[in-house]
Parts: C-alpha cells; structure tokens; sequence
C-alpha cells in the first residue's frame, strides 16, 4: 500500500505540475490576447490586405474589383512603374543618408557642445530640443514661408550677404535639401538629448585612466566615448532609419514630391498612387515591395550590429 | 447705355443657350443621342412620385466647399439664408482646401461608406470619374419631382455636368481661362493683347523689361504650371487632341503638340515668361501682379474681384490668343450629392443643392465672387444689368460665351493631367529636349489610358 502511495506520487506531481503549467499559460496567453488581436486587426490584418489588393484591378472609387494576377508587379518591374520605384527609392535613400547623418552627426556634436551641467546649457540644450515639440504640420507651414523665393526670410538674408535669391522649393537641386532642412531643425535636438544622457553614464574613471596613460582629448573621445556610445549610435541609427522611410508630411506640405517627383519619396508614392489617383492596386503593389525592403534592411542592421556594437559598460 | 447693356444682356442669353455648339461634333451628335434618349425615355416613362423626394424629419446635413477665406461671408449668408428660410434641413458648411483635396476627402469618404457630406462640390473635370463610379446620385427623378428647369442652364452646362445622359451633378460656381493684365501699362506700352497664339513671341517681347544684367525685371506673363488646365487651351486651339477618339491614346506626342510646348519653353527661356510651380505657385504669381513685376498673368476670370480689390492698377481682361479654334474652357464647380447617402440626407440635400442655384441665390454668387451668372433666366434681370455695369471687363467673356466648351471627360483625367504638369515643368524648368520629352510623356499617357 505505502508501496503504491510512493510509486503513485511522482506521476500525481507531474499531473500536477502539467495541470498548473496549462493553467498558467493559459493565464498569460489571457493577459496578451487583448493585444494580439489588435496587433492582428490592425496590423497583420491589413498587411494581409495589401498584399491580396496587389493582385486586383481596385480603384478607390469603384466598389467592385477583379483579380488580376502579376498585372500591378509587372507594371512596377516591366512598366513605367520601374521609372518612378527607382527614382522614389534613390530619393528616400538620399533621404534617409541625410536625416541620419543630421540625428546622429549634428545630435553629437551637439551633445559634445553642450555637454556640462550648468543652466546656460540647460537652457541652450531646451532651445535646440524645443522644435521635436512643434508638430510637423505647422512647423512645414512656417518653413514654407521661411523658404518662400520672393518673400522668404532665408533669401533675405543670403540677399543682404550679397547672394542670389534661391528658389528652395522649386528647383529640383535644392527641394529635397529644404525638406532635409526641415527635418533637421526638428531632430538634431532629439539626437542631442539622446547621446546627452548616454555620455553622461559613462564611468569618469575610464577617462582618468585614459589621461594618466596620456591618452589626449581627440584619443579619449575616439576610443572611450565613441565605443561607449555604439549601442545609442545603433539605437538612433535603427530609430531614425525607420522614421526617414515613413517622411510624408513635410513633403506633402513643402513640396508635394515635386518639382517633377524630385521629392517624391516612397511614402508619397504609395500615398499619391492610392488618394491622388486612387489606384489602390498600384499603391499596393508599391507598399507590399517597400514592405519587403525594409523587413531586409532592418534584419541586416540587425545582424551587423550584432558584431560591431559594444555593449559592455 | 441702358440699351447697349440690354443687348449685351440679350447676346449673353443667346450664347449661353447655344454653348451646346461649342464642343466639337461628336460632342453634338452624343447630346443629340442622350436628348432623344431622355425623350424617349420621358415618353415610356411613368411620372415621378414627388413624395419619395420629399422632407419629412428636422435633418441636420453637412455641405463641403472649396471657397476660400474671401468668400466666407457670401457661404455664411446664402447658409443662413436656407437655414432660416425653412424649418426642417439645418446645412453646417465645411470649407474642405482646394478642388483637389475636396476630391481626395470624398473618395475616401466614398469608399469608407462613412462621414459623407449631404452636398459637395466638385471641379468640373471630376464629373465622369465621378458618374462612371457611380459616386453620384443620379439627380434626374430629384429635378423632375422639384420640377426644376435644366434648360434655364443652357445645353452646354447641362452637357458638362452629365454622365451618359444622367444629371449627376449641377452646374454652380461657372469661370473660365482669362489672360489678366495690368492696363495702365498697356496704355504707356500702347499695345493690346494678341488675337493669334503665333503673334505671342513679339507682343510678350515688347511688354516685358529686363535688368543690365540679363535677368527679367518684369515678365511679359506668368503661365500657372500647377494647373495644366491653363497651358492645355494653347494646344487644343492648335488642334492637339488630348484625348484621341479612341479613348485610349493621346495626341501630345504630335508635331503640332510640340510645337506648342517648343513655343511655350521659348518664352520662359527667353525671360518673358514665368513659369508658376510649386506649392506656393498661387501667390507668387498673384504677388508678382499686384507688385507690377509682371505685365499679365493667366488665370482663372472667379479671380477678377481679388485682382481688382488688391492691385492699385487698372486691371484688364482679356481672352486666350487663339488659333485654328479661339475656345476656352469651363472651369469651377458643379454640386453634386453622394450616393450612399441615407434617402433622407438625399431628399434634404438635393433641396439645398436646388436653393443654392436658384435664380435669387445664382445673382448673388456671382455679385459677391468673381463666377459668372449660370442660368439664362437671371441674365435678364435687372441685377444682371447692374453686374455688367460693376464688372466691365467682363466684356471679354461675355463677347466670347459661346466659345466656351466643356471640360474634356475621361475617368483617367486627373492621372493624365498629373503627367502632363509634371513633365512640361521638367522640361522647361531643367531646359530638357521638347520633342523627347513629349514621346515620353505620351508613352506614359497612352498606358494610364489603356489600363481603365
């Protein structure tokens, strides 16, 4: 009898312990269900749309719609689709290179200024920060003015420094570069603040023993804050990576892509192709391909990062 | 005076009923079609129940515009008038942003099925996108219940606000192209505005004034390339066919079509003219006016009481320079309900919709804005006589109404006209080869037209 008690208290607890292990997943999987429809309806949801409105003929302002095969990704890859994909992915390239090294070499140098716990500096840092708080709509609005060829203050200086009116908005060299204007009067700040607190939690002693060895300032910055900084770099690197491929608004309202889609980046693509034209399946055939670029870069950015970022500290 | 205005008036009445004429031949022949179409449907066809249209219910509906700031009192008045002209529709106007972005918020609208508006404008080029869809409500029954007279509009407006002889729409805010200009100049000038496109090249040479350093001082004109409805006259006076009988390809490509870009490009590199892009576009060319920096500009005649309020010059109107043909095109808005509206809001909508082109409303659209009177009844009356009188450089389009056609129709529209804007300022603003630009161009074109 005490025989079976103890041959039968093993399996009783192993019962036990899958019952209770059951229950316990099924508690968890309770807590996160809530956000995982809707992760599912807002987000895989329509991905799963996008990628079925490719293979139609839909446009917006139809009801009905037909099936139409590899139509739409042949007019991307085989049409005169090909044109406005290539030059949409070279300017949101161009785009990209440019916001990044604003974020990540302005918001540096920045914080390097910038870099000491004293209230002119507190103020300084808010004046540089301050603009990340004005909302993109408005803030495109007053450059739109600020840029203005005949009446805008930009020009007003170069004129006073003796320099010819520029026509920012209208002239295919220089439209992208005011959009990038933009864009950087509102990051460099949060750049700034990011590296700001990431240098201030690097140890002192690092630096001590650095100067006692006779490491000079240039040598201290390039071996000691540059590496302690790499896992922030990839952070704003990731970050600012995949906010530079979903720019719209300053282009809608600087530029709406023009002159002559010198501006049109992938986003106002996809958006001019979908509400201007209202050919969904053209702008879905674009989204699901820009889709798939990304989902490449950032497993890649991941992967690298993965060997090159110091995370010790 | 009196008499000279009063036959103005009767020539004006005559014009509008015979703008029908303007449009080409087979224009005519497909309106002869859908008239003897309706007839004969009219002749089958059981009466209309009035009661179905009628309004039952306090019912509160929503009217989306695109008039700006300087009209808002007018929008404001003939609101308040409706609204205290009854008791049961209560209309909230929404200015929504231009044509294109009233377009932009109605399709998503329409395609949402929700946040429609009861009634709302749309640019005259929208009609057949908009009927071919079925967007619209098929205003038919609804003007036949109300027993409202379409033929007061004459055919032409009737023509460019219908879809396969379906009243989806009404015609409203009625303008056409005009070439503004700065008369106190002319006269020191002592030149007048060409009659012919081919005399362009000397007459924009004598008016415009350069700096020692080459650069212009003022422009001859200032050509809108946000808007190609006010560069497509010049060809379409040329004889380009936009849009082939076919449907499905364009003419721009043609000898004749880049010619005219070739003419078009030569003014603006040689500094006469001014070509107006971008997203601020507007205003420069306006500014550049007002400022005497250039001696006319192309724009639309809705514009006339803003020009005339904001310039301390006289200001002149005057008509496109023509060629084979001395047409122009009508542009502004026509009104129209959305289709998957309740019958309810349909019903309260089309009796504002009627209210706001009513002959005691259209006097005041057209007094109080710079849109010309629509219906041929108002033409007669005594506030027509007095408008003419305000409004003197008028003259040049109403010595012009039957030249005024309708807006070419095709559901690939819009698309076109985007390629179109896009590749005339490439090539004049980057000095690109014309002919080669216009092969790509049509080539582009004729593959958005196929793929409806």
């Amino acid at each position: 009898m005490d025989a079976d008690v103890i041959k039968q208290k093993p399996n009783k607890i192993k019962k036990r312990t899958y019952f209770t292990y059951a229950i316990s997943s099924a508690k968890d999987f309770t807590c996160v269900l809530p956000a995982l429809v809707l992760l599912a309806i807002f987000t895989y949801y329509p991905i799963v749309e996008v990628i079925r409105i490719s293979f139609t003929d839909w446009n917006l302002i139809n009801d009905s719609y037909k099936y139409v095969g590899f139509k739409n990704w042949e007019w991307l890859f085989a049409g005169s689709g090909t044109k406005y994909l290539l030059n949409s992915l070279k300017i949101t390239a161009l785009y990209s290179l440019g916001e990044i090294a604003i974020t990540l070499g302005g918001g540096l140098l920045f914080a390097l200024l910038f870099n000491q716990i004293t209230k002119t500096f507190s103020v300084l840092r808010a004046v540089v920060f301050m603009p990340r708080y004005v909302a993109m709509s408005s803030a495109a609005v007053v450059f739109l003015w600020i840029l203005n060829t005949d009446n805008g203050i930009l020009n007003y200086f170069l004129g006073t420094l003796g320099l010819g009116k520029v026509d920012w908005l209208g002239n295919k060299s220089t439209a992208l570069i005011s959009v990038l204007i933009l864009t950087g009067w509102r990051a460099i700040g949060y750049g700034m603040m990011i590296y700001l607190s990431a240098m201030l939690s690097i140890p002192k002693d690092y630096y001590e023993a650095a100067a006692l060895d006779g490491a000079n300032s240039f040598k201290r910055f390039w071996k000691i804050t540059i590496p302690m900084l790499s896992p922030t770099t990839l952070f704003l690197l990731v970050t600012t990576f995949i906010s530079s491929m979903k720019v719209f608004q300053s282009v809608d309202i600087l530029t709406d892509g023009g002159p002559y889609r010198s501006t049109e980046v992938i986003v106002f693509m996809i958006y001019k192709y979908a509400m201007q034209d209202f050919r969904m399946d053209r702008a879905s055939v674009v989204a699901v391909f820009f889709f798939i670029i990304l989902l490449i870069v950032t497993a890649l950015t991941m992967k690298v990062s993965k060997k090159s970022v110091n995370y010790d500290s | 005076m009196k008499k000279r205005l009063l036959s103005v008036i009767l020539v004006l009445t005559v014009c509008i009923t015979m703008l029908a004429g303007c449009g080409k031949k087979e224009t005519e022949e497909t309106n002869n079609k859908a008239e003897t179409k309706s007839e004969t449907n009219q002749e089958t066809k059981e009466p209309v129940d009035a009661s179905k249209y009628e309004v039952k219910e306090p019912i509160t509906i929503k009217w989306w515009h695109a008039l700006e700031e300087q009209y808002s009192h007018v929008v404001e008045k003939v609101v308040n008038d409706f609204n205290s002209s009854q008791d049961l529709i209560t209309v909230e106007a929404e200015y929504i942003g231009s044509y294109s972005d009233v377009n932009e918020a109605l399709v998503a609208a329409h395609a949402a099925g929700t946040g429609l508006p009861g009634v709302v404008v749309a640019n005259t080029p929208y009609v057949a996108e908009y009927g071919a869809s079925g967007l619209t409500e098929d205003l038919t029954p609804y003007i036949e219940a109300a027993g409202m007279d379409m033929n007061d509009f004459g055919l032409g407006l009737v023509n460019a606000t219908s879809y396969e002889g379906k009243q989806v729409s009404v015609p409203f805010l009625i303008s056409t192209q005009v070439m503004y200009y700065n008369v106190d100049m002319a006269k020191e000038l002592g030149v007048t505005i060409p009659a012919k496109i081919d005399d362009m090249d000397e007459f924009l040479k004598s008016v415009s004034k350069f700096n020692a350093d080459g650069t212009t001082d003022v422009y001859g004109t200032i050509i809108p390339g946000w808007d190609q409805w006010y560069f497509e006259t010049f060809y379409l006076n040329k004889g380009v066919n936009i849009i082939n009988e076919d449907g499905i390809s364009t003419d721009l490509d043609s000898e004749t079509a880049v010619e005219v870009a070739n003419m078009i490009k030569g003014w603006c590199d040689n500094g006469y003219a001014y070509w107006a892009t971008g997203q601020d576009a507007s205003s420069i060319m306006r500014q550049n006016f007002i400022d005497k920096k250039a001696f006319s500009v192309l724009h639309t005649s809705s514009l006339y009481n803003t020009y005339v309020d904001k310039c301390d010059f006289e200001v002149g109107m005057a008509w496109y320079p023509g060629d084979k043909t001395n047409n122009s095109e009508v542009g502004g808005c026509v009104l129209l309900v959305p289709s998957k509206n309740d019958q309810d809001v349909k019903n309260a909508s089309f009796k504002f919709l009627e209210y706001l082109v009513s002959e005691e409303v259209n006097m005041t659209w057209a007094t109080d804005t710079g849109y010309m009177p629509t219906r041929k009844s108002v033409l007669e009356t005594e506030e027509a006589q007095k408008f003419l009188a305000e409004k003197p450089a008028f003259q040049a389009i109403f010595d012009n109404l039957d030249l005024i056609n309708p807006r070419i129709q095709h559901k690939a529209w819009s698309q076109l006209a985007e390629i179109w804007k896009s590749y005339m300022a490439e090539t004049i603003i980057e000095k690109m080869d014309v002919k080669e630009q216009m092969g790509n161009m049509a080539e582009e074109i004729n593959e958005v037209l196929e793929d409806q």
